[in-house]
């Protein structure tokens, strides 16, 4: 039987070894599990109600569990701090090897960092955006807290294999990132749960052409689109990313011809416009020329979906010649240390500040109300993941989602704009 | 506390719309106790519903419900939400409801079956949904055996707790309460 990626990824982690297609349950072999210990209800309290009284008795792999704690990194409050310090006890009881404590940074994007996250692996994350590694073509997915208590324990989680939607992207990469313009662009022409409980499958011309920044902003904004997974194909630029960090020997996945996928959405990206989305949800998209006009106070580049280097090098190349307009709050957030390194390392920071940007420390804090909050009647324009009411705080603030280019563009002229019309050569 | 199935749910109906995401739900970015939590779950679409919401309360709602971050959707029970039943459910909504133990199911055509405050009646075993007052009913999928079986243990984590027992018990380990030999956190 020809299989999808998904089928292929769930058979092989199979624990009965029997082939599986969509629709079938079944339990899975987990092969990494993401925690990072949600500060609102962490793993040890779910231990103790699940009725083990000191906590959890044990992970059931001390290598396969990597503990990050990027929420709450430098901590901003004495309960987060508290907090830390309880996971970090946890840590060192269990044995957990994998521990990045002292490091600020997105976890999602120090996986891929620090080579944590293989080509075929199932890995799961106590995080809505773990979907981002299937940029490195593993099988990734969020989990629930009740689920990675039970995954730290066994190493096996139950899972529904999810049917597969193709999404064929064509064309050629313009001079600069568009993987956000592309995902906001298909949730708008076909709805913010195209993909509900689906394994995404990326396919075309376009593929061979992305950075592997440009494929985890594909592939974490799944998640936005309702996916389970969304995966890409092993081909060079994977492997030569992968081989950089780990020598660890892995199998990557590959759908077989002749797989079922139960729709096939096709995008020619040349005839793609820059676009956004309006308050306040992720398919609430338009053209970027029918919100042109809109004055903003704040904009900001980060988050997992798009604080990688690609991302702060367009801003960094626009503002050579620009400066960011008067009045409006321009944050940058590095994904990661790694990130926040590279940037330096190619006098982007230099840059950033002299134009009136404000670099932040890297980690989650710029998607969610913790770093930059909006007063009522503020607006915000934002290369971070979401656009829910009362996300960065006021719920009398409008935040709107765009890609970095279209940020800076916005930054630069303090209203949402086409990025034609401020920077000559695009 | 877990959920049974196999009683029948009587409520009235609260109706919503589609992509209802998780931070209107749980805000627990502005409101991080469960007391707090309670006084605005919802508010962003219907500011009456935390004041008005009544222990046995069914919410309705659109496609995509719980959509965005995962966070359950524990609140929705505290305030005495019975059942919630969906066009279509989020994954890690679905997920983290099953974990919970809390009912849910996804029904494709229930918003068109009830009004904003009609009676709805959940008959899980018989596998239906019933409009009291017009009589309209639609099918129930019935869950596959392994989720029901989570369901009945009153959720993951319970069920997660019942394995470790089983599994110590076979291998002949008495006092397994928590790894032996290591120190007691907190």
């Amino acid at each position: 039987m020809a299989q999808t990626m998904a089928e292929k990824l769930l058979t092989r982690h199979n624990i009965t070894g029997k082939a599986v297609r969509a629709g079938d349950f079944l339990e899975a072999k987990i092969d990494g599990a993401m925690c990072h210990y949600h500060a609102s209800e962490p793993m040890h309290d779910l231990a103790i109600e699940a009725g083990f009284k000191d906590g959890l008795p044990r992970v059931w792999d001390r290598d396969k569990v990597y503990v990050l704690l990027d929420h709450h990194q430098p901590t901003l409050s004495q309960k987060l701090a508290d907090e830390n310090a309880l996971v970090r006890r946890v840590v060192e009881r269990l044995g957990i090897r994998c521990f990045h404590d002292s490091e600020p940074g997105i976890a999602h994007q120090m996986m891929l960092d620090y080579g944590l996250v293989r080509p075929g692996e199932l890995v799961v994350g106590n995080d809505s955006h773990t979907l981002g590694y299937g940029s490195v073509n593993a099988g990734a997915t969020g989990i629930t807290r009740a689920d990675m208590l039970y995954v730290l324990l066994y190493g096996e989680l139950w899972f529904q294999v999810p049917e597969s939607v193709r999404v064929v992207l064509d064309g050629s990469q313009p001079g600069y990132p568009i993987a956000k313009d592309i995902i906001l662009y298909l949730a708008g022409q076909h709805g913010d749960d195209f993909a509900q409980g689906m394994s995404i499958e990326y396919s075309g011309t376009l593929v061979p052409q992305l950075s592997i920044d440009s494929r985890a902003c594909l592939s974490t904004h799944g998640v936005e689109v309702g996916a389970k997974f969304a995966m890409f194909d092993e081909d060079d630029t994977t492997r030569s990313f992968i081989k950089a960090r780990t020598n660890l020997p892995y199998e990557p996945l590959a759908a077989d011809a002749g797989a079922h996928y139960v729709k096939e959405i096709h995008l020619n990206v040349e005839r793609m416009p820059f676009v956004v989305a309006k308050p306040h949800q992720f398919g609430n998209v338009v053209p970027v020329d029918e919100a042109r006009g809109v004055r903003i106070n704040q904009a900001q580049i980060g988050s997992c979906a798009n604080g990688r280097y690609e991302d702060i090098e367009i801003a960094a190349r626009m503002l050579r010649k620009h400066r960011v307009a008067k009045g409006v709050r321009f944050l940058i957030s590095p994904a990661s240390q790694q990130v926040y390194l590279q940037c330096l390392k190619a006098g982007l920071i230099e840059i950033l500040i002299e134009a009136g940007a404000q670099v932040i420390t890297p980690g989650c804090g710029i998607c969610q109300p913790r770093v930059g909050f909006l007063s009522d009647g503020e607006v915000c324009i934002t290369s971070t993941t979401r656009n829910f009411k009362g996300r960065k705080g006021s719920t009398n603030a409008e935040i709107y989602l765009g890609g970095p280019l279209t940020v800076t563009a916005a930054a630069v002229a303090g209203e949402i704009v086409n990025p034609r019309e401020v920077f000559s050569g695009l | 506390m877990g959920f049974d199935l196999q009683q029948t749910i009587r409520g009235r109906v609260w109706k919503f719309g589609d992509s209802i995401e998780t931070d209107a739900i749980n805000p627990y970015y502005l409101y991080p106790t469960m007391a707090e939590l309670k006084l605005h779950t919802m508010e962003i679409y219907r500011p009456e519903f935390p004041r008005e919401v009544k222990p046995g309360d069914i919410m309705i709602a659109g496609r995509n419900f719980g959509c965005g971050s995962s966070r359950p959707g524990l609140v929705l029970r505290e305030v005495g939400i019975a059942a919630i039943i969906a066009e279509s459910v989020a994954r890690l909504f679905l997920r983290n409801s099953i974990s919970r133990a809390i009912p849910i199911f996804v029904v494709p055509g229930v918003t068109d079956l009830a009004q904003d405050g009609e009676m709805l009646e959940v008959d899980y075993p018989k596998s239906v949904i019933v409009n009291t007052a017009t009589g309209a009913t639609l099918p129930l999928a019935k869950y596959p055996p392994a989720i029901e079986q989570i369901f009945e243990c009153g959720g993951l984590l319970q069920f997660a707790y019942e394995r470790y027992i089983r599994e110590a018990a076979l291998v002949g380990r008495a006092g397994l309460e928590n790894g032996r030999g290591h120190e007691k956190v907190i």
